[in-house]
């Protein structure tokens, strides 16, 4: 395999662990400083209960995020010198403003969050969980600004081939950011309910009975309720403006060849880029032209219009419809546990155990939809600026493959050991949750 | 836009944010690796908590000096970037990973319930430390080389490595003298003598190296007047060393005064080191291949990110500040409640 190839497959491996993590603290941040102020105003011991067990999920996928992007910070410079060397002159500042305004602001709160609870009076406490909010979620805007801009670039000018700002409004404020910046932090949400629901329904099951276990099921369920039909409005809108600056990406998403009315929404199908065709369509008709262009009728660019200049179709196409597949199940999951909430006031078993399928769901439907964004811009990094290929690096490819399979090997294992590490926690919740993790609690099974 | 201050200056600005950046992270994370490389001296697990609790509110802000250091290599003179960390691809690669150990073991150690999980996540704190500090020495040694090829340099590079871990117990022995007591600090000023001197030759070889391997360096510090100017620097050096040794032979003081001395005075030591690479290798980037102006990004990139660090950098001081602050004073149980 040659070093091109082999740099993306690495830099792919590391921004796609990286992003489980961020995924997961974007958002729960927030909902901790949800608990905290629950139990400001309450004064009821569950919330605090379910802050304490929250607030270890949170350090520990906050380390893992942490170190994943430190990894990613140096992956610019090793992996695609030719990035920073054309549109440095962009990236660079947009870089540097989150290093300045996020990660010290998240990173030194965070200590004070974490193990300050004793020492600070509580306001100061309350305050530091949501400046460490605030800095993950101004992280998120940042890295998102100029991954937007890579997609839709614009405010710029070409100066021997090196692109110079000319109006950072129109850099910050490019066409797709809004767009990806909402639909992000909703996947994040939507990560973070279902992760709760899903580990809350497993104690549950287990007759883990704590008032905090129900209190943070129920939120987990209002947010999948409120936030997956609110997803799918911002993801219709998010294809709509691709629609508009990607049209190859869309023509990959829907799987259309040729330009024409009466598109077909494929439910499933094999796309065949050698033939150029479809196998095995499952389709509602015209449905991708009612939603792209709200008529019946109305024209959706084909692939073939793109031809030698369009992104891999298969990938795209696939991972389009696990993400919004995930994104339906996760519909149809929220509101019904929301129903049942309201009109019941108890989750049947049945229903309990669904969640705990969907527990990792939102990693899924993130990744998806990263790769969907990402691969559909091929073969460009800037659109209609760079593409990959001419911003790889001279790192030969023995190295790149050296540290690859280093990298992958360690990644597998913090993934295991941070998975079994939740569900230990959450075995021992009660334990977790009164004892201080300094002094370790002497486990019953540590004889074993 | 236009910049507000002359556009050759940007470049030597940034160049001086970028070191003192990098100053401040092996002086912060130093210790947190030394602290880390340290740990299996440690008398028993009660001892390693309390080593740890003493760097735990502070790790995770500390390495994001390193952050900001390669960021600003990276948006300042970004074609250095890329010939240095392609130069030094898998040494970074191996820090990287040596970072990551450490990292998570923080937090998984504090979640493992029972001991032998804990152990092992203590190992990989030990050995994410270990190998992290040998990256990063390593790494220094290559770079004063110019990147050189042949066995020579190459054992220049390990020995490089073993000091700078050998500087980095050092530091976090006196991080532990200043925020532990009793028995442990006793064992922390033990760990400081043994390593005080170990590191004073690591000092010795590296500052005589590079002269020695460059003529224009050479020159920079044997002519006159030069040579005067210069002078205190190692002096002030060799003083520091003698004083701080002599200090943690009487250590501990009764009423534990001056406990604070060996940590500032390590601060102090790694500062001078570092200015002393500094006025050897300025204006260059890439040792005798790229200086700072041939490497420089584009005027008005750098004055914007300026701006934003005017703005930003005195307002980070100051929370950190608070933090150091609120985590003042001896170790106590590290606890999230
Ligand atoms: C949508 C969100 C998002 C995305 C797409 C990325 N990151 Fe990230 N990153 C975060 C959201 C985030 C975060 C939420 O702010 C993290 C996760 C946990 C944390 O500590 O901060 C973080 C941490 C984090 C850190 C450690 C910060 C620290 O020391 O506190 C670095 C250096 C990076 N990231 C760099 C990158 C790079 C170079 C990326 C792209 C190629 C990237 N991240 C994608
Ligand atoms: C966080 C979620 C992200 C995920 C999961 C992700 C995933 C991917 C994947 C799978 C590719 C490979 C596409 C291909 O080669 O066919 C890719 C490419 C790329 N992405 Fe992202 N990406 C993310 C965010 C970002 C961000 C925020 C940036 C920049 C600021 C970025 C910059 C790049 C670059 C430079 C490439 C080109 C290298 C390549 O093709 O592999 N990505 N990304
Ligand atoms: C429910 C229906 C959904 C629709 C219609 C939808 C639509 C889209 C579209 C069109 C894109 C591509 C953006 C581009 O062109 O670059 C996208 C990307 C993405 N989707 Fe979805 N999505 C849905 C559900 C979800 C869910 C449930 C999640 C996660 C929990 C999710 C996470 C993402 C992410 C992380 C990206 C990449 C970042 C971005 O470009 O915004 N999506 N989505």
């Amino acid at each position: 395999m040659d070093a091109l190839i082999l740099a993306r497959i690495q830099f792919a491996a590391n921004i796609s662990f990286h992003i489980l993590f961020p995924t997961v603290t974007i958002a729960l941040g927030w909902v901790l400083v949800f608990f905290k102020l629950r139990f400001n105003a309450t004064r009821e011991e569950k919330w605090m209960d379910a802050y304490r067990f929250w607030v270890k999920v949170f350090a520990l996928s906050f380390a893992l995020g942490v170190v994943s992007g430190i990894t990613m910070s140096f992956q610019f410079g090793t992996n695609w010198p030719g990035f920073m060397e054309r549109v440095g002159n962009i990236a660079g500042p947009l870089l540097a403003y989150e290093v300045l305004t996020a990660f010290f602001l998240e990173a030194t709160f965070l200590g004070i969050m974490l193990f300050g609870f004793r020492r600070v009076p509580g306001w100061l406490h309350t305050g530091a969980t949501v400046l460490v909010a605030v800095g993950t979620t101004l992280s998120a805007f940042w890295i998102l600004v100029l991954n937007s801009w890579m997609h839709t670039p614009q405010g710029f000018e070409l100066r021997e081939g090196v692109a110079h700002a000319t109006d950072w409004w129109a850099i910050v404020f490019n066409p797709s950011m809004p767009y990806r910046l909402a639909h992000m932090l909703m996947a994040s949400a939507l990560t973070v309910a279902f992760l709760m629901a899903g580990i809350s329904a497993w104690r549950w099951l287990r007759g883990d009975r704590a008032p905090a276990v129900m209190a943070v099921l129920r939120t987990g369920i209002v947010m999948a309720a409120v936030g997956a039909p609110t997803q799918l409005l911002l993801g219709d809108l998010h294809g709509l403006n691709t629609l508009e600056h990607q049209p190859a990406k869309v023509a990959a998403m829907e799987g259309n060849w040729e330009t024409r009315g009466h598109v077909p929404l494929l439910l499933f199908a094999i796309p065949d880029e050698q033939a150029r065709t479809n196998r095995f369509e499952v389709a509602i008709p015209s449905g991708a032209s009612l939603i792209l262009t709200h008529r019946a009728d109305g024209e959706v660019p084909g692939l073939n219009d793109f031809i030698g200049e369009h992104p891999p179709v298969a990938p795209v196409f696939y991972a389009f419809r696990v993400m919004v597949g995930t994104g339906m199940l996760m519909i149809a999951l929220g509101l019904l546990g929301a129903f049942l909430l309201w009109r019941r006031r108890e989750i049947p078993r049945w229903l309990l155990r669904g969640y705990v399928v969907m527990t990792f769901s939102g990693w899924v439907a993130t990744l998806a939809g990263w790769y969907v964004t990402e691969i559909g811009r091929q073969p460009w990094l800037v659109h209609g600026v760079l593409t990959t290929a001419q911003a790889a690096g001279p790192v030969p490819a023995g190295s790149i493959a050296t540290t690859l399979v280093m990298y992958l090997v360690l990644y597998a294992l913090l993934l295991a050991a941070y998975i079994a590490a939740i569900y230990r926690l959450a075995a021992h919740g009660r334990l977790a949750a009164a004892t201080p993790p300094g002094a370790v609690p002497q486990a019953k099974e540590s004889a074993a | 836009m236009t910049p507000f201050i002359p556009a050759e200056w940007l470049p030597v600005v940034f160049a001086a944010l970028m070191a003192a950046s990098i100053l401040a992270y092996v002086v912060l994370d130093g210790f947190d690796l030394g602290v880390g490389i340290l740990l299996p001296r440690a008398a028993e697990e009660a001892e390693r908590d309390r080593m740890i609790a003493a760097i735990g509110p502070f790790w995770d802000a500390n390495e994001t000096w390193l952050v900001l250091g390669v960021g600003l290599l990276l948006v300042a003179f970004p074609v250095a970037h890329g010939i240095i960390l392609t130069e030094l691809y898998l040494a970074v690669a191996l820090m990287l990973v040596g970072l990551t150990l450490r990292g998570v073991a923080f937090e998984f150690r504090a979640k493992a319930l029972e001991p032998a999980r804990k152990r092992r996540w203590d190992h990989a704190f030990v050995g994410g430390s270990l190998l992290a500090a040998l990256a990063q020495g390593w790494m220094l040694g290559r770079y004063v080389l110019g990147f050189a090829e042949g066995w020579a340099a190459v054992a220049f590079a390990a020995m490089a490595a073993v000091g700078l871990a050998i500087a980095y117990a050092f530091i976090g022995a006196a991080w532990l003298i200043w925020r532990t007591e009793g028995a442990l600090q006793r064992r922390a000023i033990a760990w400081a003598r043994a390593a005080i001197w170990p590191m004073a030759v690591g000092i010795l070889l590296v500052s005589a190296v590079t002269p020695l391997v460059s003529a224009r360096i050479f020159e920079r510090w044997f002519t006159f007047p030069e040579v005067f100017l210069l002078a205190p620097l190692p002096l002030a050096t060799a003083a520091l060393l003698l004083g701080l040794a002599n200090l943690l032979k009487h250590m501990p003081l009764p009423g534990d005064a001056l406990r604070r001395i060996p940590f500032w005075g390590a601060v102090v030591l790694f500062a001078l080191f570092f200015a002393g690479l500094a006025w050897s290798f300025f204006p260059y980037v890439v040792p005798e291949r790229l200086t700072i102006w041939e490497a420089a990004s584009a005027p008005e990139s750098l004055s914007i990110i300026l701006i934003g660090a005017l703005f930003v950098m005195p307002i980070i001081l100051a929370y950190t500040v608070l933090a150091w602050r609120i985590f003042g004073g001896k170790a106590r149980e590290l606890s999230y409640y």
